[in-house]
């Protein structure tokens, strides 16, 4: 049996009068990719930005319920948010590189971390991120050229480099390959099977093909309710409910 | 099937491929009669004809291997889509191999005097009879999606076995009173022996439509009758 790492118990959230959550129970297991699926707003996006309260930064939104990582509560205002998303890596659906150096998109996460004190450490965390990330061989000769330069994938795989970097448990993906081509999504997904060995991984996907290849667990969403969660085996052949069925053989009306 | 696909293509396509493997199942079912015809009247006239309708079974099958590698490449089906369409590909592999063994039967049929006693006939009449009911009750169980009469031609063939032990029994009896029957015996016994087989295809496509419809595969060993050492 896999540990859960991340446990959300009876969670809410509001936007304004607009509840977007309803009651979500969901495990997430250590090292192990979990993939939510679902309907554009049924509350995916919404679910993993609890998980480092990206929805703090959003004033009208209003979290209720509980989610716990290795049995500490996010929500807990005492808590240091900083720290948590230290803890708590994000890749977006867009690769969002910082304006600036290949290098320093790396380098800039430890530095304000406090995790690289002299330029050798800091030199090393680069290489061992990007190396992680599948990215090393391809910009080690052009470390200070502009992030921003980078095809589409490479600077998707940048983006999970910097994630990466300042040593994160989690890492939360949303959509991560929509913008990309097939051969750079393969190298993503390549990427999060390896990097499921380190780190615990939420991804959001709209591709039904994606989600099994990469996932051991998936869950759907719809309305903001968790419909059904499983294996990613069994949901796929033979989910239990008739929503999920529908909704992944495009059946949706 | 619940609701309709939002893509029309596609529900029009897992139509169609379940539409084919029944329309094989159906040319199956009347070769299989046709076959058991010409063994039991040992009329040769028919045995061409039985071949040829043969190679529309194996036509089919390779039609239906298509329409399959193109969902699988168009649609990626998930769940219900993906069984329906793997259980077709089974089928199908079922069926064909059926027909060929219906083929084998009537092939059986030149060889055969004339003149065969009826009581010979008699109990290999009674299991064809059984066969081909078995394969009516399965396409049967496929094209209303029926759980329950899949798994009760599954749990019949242990009927197919006994007739077949018994069919086997009254053949080697006739073969031990005269030697000269040696010959003719033979092909009948392989005629039994072939429709045993086909019984077992057609468990193996129970097997399938009971996994199409619950996602889990029968759970215990299917009851066996009687059987003949090889």
């Amino acid at each position: 049996m896999s540990n859960i790492k991340i446990k959300s118990k009876n969670l809410n959230v509001y936007y304004g009068q607009k509840q977007a959550l309803f009651d979500v129970n969901l495990d997430i297991n250590e090292k192990e990719v979990t993939a939510l699926i679902g309907p554009s707003g049924c509350g995916k996006s919404t679910f993993i930005r609890c998980i480092n309260r990206m929805n703090d930064v959003i004033d009208i939104c209003k979290v209720e319920g509980n989610i716990e990582i290795d049995g500490i509560e996010v929500n807990d205002k005492e808590l240091d948010v900083v720290s948590l998303r230290e803890r708590v890596g994000m890749v977006f659906q867009k690769p969002n590189p910082f304006p600036k150096s290949i290098y320093d998109n790396i380098s800039y996460g430890p530095k304000i971390h406090g995790k690289g004190e002299t330029k050798s450490e800091l030199d090393e965390i680069v290489e061992k991120s990007l190396r992680k990330a599948a990215l090393w061989e391809e910009v080690k000769d052009r470390l200070d050229e502009p992030g921003t330069g980078l095809s589409g994938g490479q600077q998707q795989r940048l983006c999970i480099a910097r994630a990466i970097s300042v040593n994160p448990e989690v890492i939360l993906m949303d959509e991560p390959c929509s913008a990309l081509d097939p051969i750079a999504t393969a190298k993503i997904e390549e990427l999060i099977d390896e990097l499921k060995k380190t780190y615990t991984i939420v991804i959001v996907t709209h591709s039904m093909a994606q989600a099994v290849r990469v996932s051991q667990k998936t869950g759907f969403f719809h309305l903001g309710k968790v419909i059904e969660v499983g294996k990613t085996e069994k949901i796929f052949k033979n989910p239990d409910n008739k929503m999920t069925q529908d909704y992944i053989t495009g059946r949706f009306g | 099937m619940s609701n309709e696909h939002t893509v029309k293509s596609y529900e029009e396509e897992l139509q169609f491929l379940v539409d084919s493997v029944i329309k094989m199942g159906s040319l199956t079912e009347s070769q299989m009669v046709d076959s058991m015809d010409a063994v039991i009247k040992v009329d040769k006239d028919s045995i061409d004809k039985i071949i040829k309708s043969d190679e529309e079974i194996n036509k089919f099958r390779s039609k239906i291997d298509s329409q399959i590698m193109t969902l699988l490449v168009k649609r990626a089906p998930m769940a219900i889509d993906l069984r329906e369409t793997i259980s077709s590909l089974k089928i199908s592999q079922d069926l064909e191999r059926i027909g060929d063994l219906s083929k084998s039967n009537a092939k059986k049929v030149k060889p055969l005097p004339l003149d065969l006693p009826e009581e010979l006939l008699a109990n290999l009449k009674r299991l064809g009879e059984l066969v081909i009911k078995q394969l009516n009750d399965v396409l049967d169980s496929y094209v209303n999606k029926n759980y329950d009469k899949a798994k009760e031609v599954w749990e019949k063939d242990e009927q197919v076995d006994d007739l077949t032990y018994i069919a086997m029994e009254s053949v080697i009896d006739f073969l031990s009173k005269d030697k000269k029957n040696l010959d003719f015996s033979t092909h009948l016994i392989f005629a039994t022996k072939n429709l045993e087989r086909a019984g077992d295809h057609i468990t193996n496509i129970a097997e399938t439509i009971c996994y199409l419809i619950k996602g889990e595969y029968l759970k215990g060993s299917r009851p066996k009758g009687k059987v003949i050492q090889e």
